[in-house]
């Protein structure tokens, strides 16, 4: 479990407060949807819950340990992270690039290797065609696939992902969440997902949180959302994938 | 092949190995001390400019003046002066290539080395090292160029390197041999460039099997270039040979292989250190190492006893050498019988024209006259004493390489030049030695120094004994225009003044 007590950040930088007092759960085995548009303050949001960004203020307990008490280290080690443009290490073949995490955390040579097998099989890779390709070899989806191995090298039960799947053409992207949707439940994955797409947060998260200029406007089940807008600004995002359900109704409707 | 060319290929093995020797330590700690700076100025943005400014101001000294520099600050001279001035010389590219291979790492790629949970070190040792390896290997390619070409200046501060080659062919008119030193010290660049640029792509292409290939030619040829100093290490490791020391001018290579065959022929080891600067020889002699050479008097009297007053020859020699016992515990063992002073010479055409015969007569004619001279002479006390004493003023003043020096005034780039008294040249050039009539000059007797230590050895003061006043002026001029003019090898020279000396030919003049 994800719980975040008044939590606001301020870039020294900017001045300008880029999260605002933001409080909220994240339920164990729920995936929640981080949306909002470009700098409304998800992607910070994120980064704070590993210690890749510290809080100006305000409190985030990861299964019940305050983490600023914690080793960033051992945090990050302890929690998956899919990130925004994949994030693979160039220079590590697709072997390595999953088996990271569990080389860090001093794990057997043989489990590693079992592990990354697992793995890649799990996320559609045969092992034997994958495993000593390098990043450079793979098409986006495929590397992206790695991306999601290597975050789940190390068995964590929290899995962070900023924006995952905004690089991918859209069959691959429809691929991806399905399968990882699924994923998630069967291993009953804690999932934060940031992305600015209000459609793929409908379709996979549990929960959303909107936000906006740094703060958390709603939070609530796809369905509460959309029956409830608490805020204009959520009715507007909700809008753009309201019209496309009614005109591809419409479309499937009047078949000839 | 001429006989010349190889003498001079058959010196190669030892002078590469020497030379290869010098620029791998430099290099390898030049390496040694950018690597950890270059990371620390990675993440210490402060540190960035100071430490990048203060490589390049020391990149812009001449390489030769670098050199000459770490000899007082040493107080040696030798092979450390060297490797400090070529490590010094290695570090920009380094560090300013790793510097930037680092800084050049894709911050997403950063980001994702953090969040993943590795340590600031695992970070620097598993992602940003390697990224950055193609961008470091880059920059000690250049710095191995650069200290390969610029090891070859080590010899006048008396480490051997391929610049013996160079030095001595420039001295003794001996083109054979500048080739084969700098056609060695370009070959060695290119091929240590070449296997280094293989290492680099290796690393671009993250091949470890081309890494290793090009790993493994690098061993090949530094263990084939070190082989002879290995095998040489082996050979004559317990005894110590006697080392001669000689100046950057034929008379002192002649000498200098004269004086090293008499004392391999006395049964001791003994090799000769070419090349060295005047002032770095002496205090190389006095802190013994070397052992001894040949000095003239009056440079030891206005050079080294810093005297400015003209004594009679007998006085001047008897107050120097207990003036040298006293104070450095060098030994004067005696006069060879020569003198080689610093004149002034015009050629007979000028001297016929405006009719000078001696400084006095000069003195009027010299602001119209244009004056040439070696690296040191304008330098040297013995200039200013002739310069206030005659009134010296010319209209344009010029240095050369010595050998050069004769060249121009025969081509009459210049009027006048500072020449040897000994030189083979001067009769060849058909030049005149000008006269001192007001003895601003001290005279100088060619005297042989030992150091501290080669004074205690009776074997060694035995075997230079008998040289003393055996070498006549003529004998000498004679030595010297065999290598100057008749392209003879120094060995030659040196053998036959060993002839002229064993055969009681030779006349004091």
């Amino acid at each position: 479990m994800i719980r975040l007590e008044q939590v606001s950040k301020v870039f020294v930088e900017s001045g300008a407060p880029a999260v605002q007092s933001v409080t909220l759960e994240v339920h164990n085995g729920e995936l929640l949807g981080l949306v909002g548009q470009s700098g409304c303050g998800k992607t910070t949001t994120l980064k704070m819950i590993n210690r890749l960004v510290e809080p100006s203020s305000g409190r985030i307990v990861v299964d019940g340990r305050d983490i600023a008490n914690t080793d960033a280290v051992e945090l990050r080690r302890g929690i998956g992270y899919v990130f925004q443009g994949i994030g693979l290490f160039p220079h590590m073949t697709v072997s390595e690039n999953v088996g990271i995490v569990p080389k860090l955390l001093q794990w057997e040579p043989s489990l590693i290797e079992k592990r990354v097998d697992e793995l890649l099989e799990m996320m559609s890779l045969s092992p034997h065609d994958y495993r000593d390709r390098m990043p450079r070899e793979l098409s986006g989806g495929q590397q992206q696939r790695v991306g999601v191995a290597r975050a789940l090298a190390g068995r964590p039960n929290i899995v962070l992902m900023d924006e995952p799947f905004g690089a991918l053409d859209p069959v691959t992207r429809d691929a991806l969440q399905f399968e990882f949707k699924s994923l998630q439940k069967s291993l009953r994955l804690t999932v934060v997902m940031v992305t600015h797409d209000m459609t793929e947060a409908l379709l996979m998260a549990d929960r959303i949180a909107v936000m906006h200029m740094g703060q958390l406007l709603q939070l609530g089940t796809p369905r509460q959302l959309l029956a409830h807008p608490d805020h204009p600004h959520v009715a507007a995002l909700l809008e753009t994938p309201r019209r496309h359900a009614a005109r591809l109704e419409d479309l499937l409707r009047t078949r000839p | 092949m001429s006989e010349r060319t190889l003498a001079e290929l058959a010196l190669l093995p030892v002078t590469l190995s020497h030379h290869l020797l010098l620029s791998l330590s430099a290099l390898s700690s030049g390496i040694l001390i950018c690597f950890p700076l270059a990371v620390l100025i990675s993440r210490v943005k402060a540190l960035q400019w100071p430490a990048l400014t203060v490589a390049s101001i020391v990149q812009t000294i001449p390489g030769l003046a670098l050199l000459a520099l770490m000899v007082p600050l040493l107080g040696q001279i030798g092979f450390l002066p060297a490797f400090f001035a070529l490590v010094l010389y290695s570090m920009l590219p380094i560090l300013h290539n790793t510097l930037t291979g680092i800084l050049g790492v894709d911050p997403a790629v950063i980001e994702a080395a953090r969040g993943i949970g590795m340590t600031t070190f695992q970070r620097l040792s598993r992602v940003e090292l390697p990224l950055a390896a193609p961008v470091i290997i880059a920059g000690i390619r250049t710095s191995t160029v650069w200290v390969v070409g610029t090891a070859t200046l080590a010899t006048p501060v008396g480490a051997t390197s391929l610049g013996n080659h160079i030095f001595s062919g420039l001295q003794t008119q001996n083109p054979a041999a500048v080739i084969v030193g700098c056609l060695a010290a370009a070959a060695l660049a290119v091929t240590l460039d070449q296997l280094i640029r293989l290492l680099e792509n290796a690393a671009r292409r993250r091949s470890r099997r081309a890494g290793l290939a090009a790993v493994a030619g690098l061993l090949v040829v530094l263990i084939g270039g070190l082989a002879p100093l290995l095998s040489n290490v082996r050979g004559n490791g317990p005894l110590t040979p006697v080392v001669v020391g000689a100046k950057t001018f034929t008379e002192q290579y002649v000498l200098a292989e004269f004086l090293t065959l008499r004392l391999r022929q006395a049964g001791l080891p003994a090799l000769s250190k070419m090349s060295m600067g005047s002032t770095i020889l002496f205090e190389a002699l006095a802190s013994g190492q070397v052992d001894c050479y040949i000095d003239y008097s009056g440079t030891i009297w206005a050079n080294v006893m810093k005297r400015s007053d003209v004594q009679p020859r007998a006085v001047l020699l008897d107050e120097m050498t207990h003036w040298l016992q006293a104070n450095h515990h060098v030994k004067l063992l005696g006069s060879l019988g020569f003198e080689n002073t610093y004149a002034l010479a015009i050629s007979e055409e000028t001297a016929a024209k405006q009719k000078i015969s001696s400084l006095l007569e000069l003195s009027s004619r010299a602001p119209a006259l244009r004056i040439g001279s070696d690296y040191e002479f304008f330098g040297r006390p013995e200039w200013l004493a002739l310069k206030a004493r005659y009134g010296l003023r010319f209209a344009e003043q010029r240095t050369f390489d010595p050998s050069l020096m004769y060249e121009a005034i025969r081509t009459k780039s210049v009027d006048v030049i500072s020449a040897y008294s000994t030189d083979g040249r001067i009769v060849d050039y058909k030049l005149v030695v000008l006269a001192d009539p007001l003895g601003a000059l001290p005279p100088y007797d060619a005297v042989l120094l030992l150091s501290p230590d080669a004074a205690k050895r009776p074997e060694l003061v035995a075997a230079l004994a008998p040289v003393m006043g055996a070498i006549s002026d003529r004998t000498m001029r004679e030595a010297n225009k065999m290598v100057d003019m008749e392209r003879h090898s120094v060995t030659e020279a040196a053998l036959f003044l060993q002839e002229a000396t064993k055969t009681g030919k030779a006349q004091t003049q």
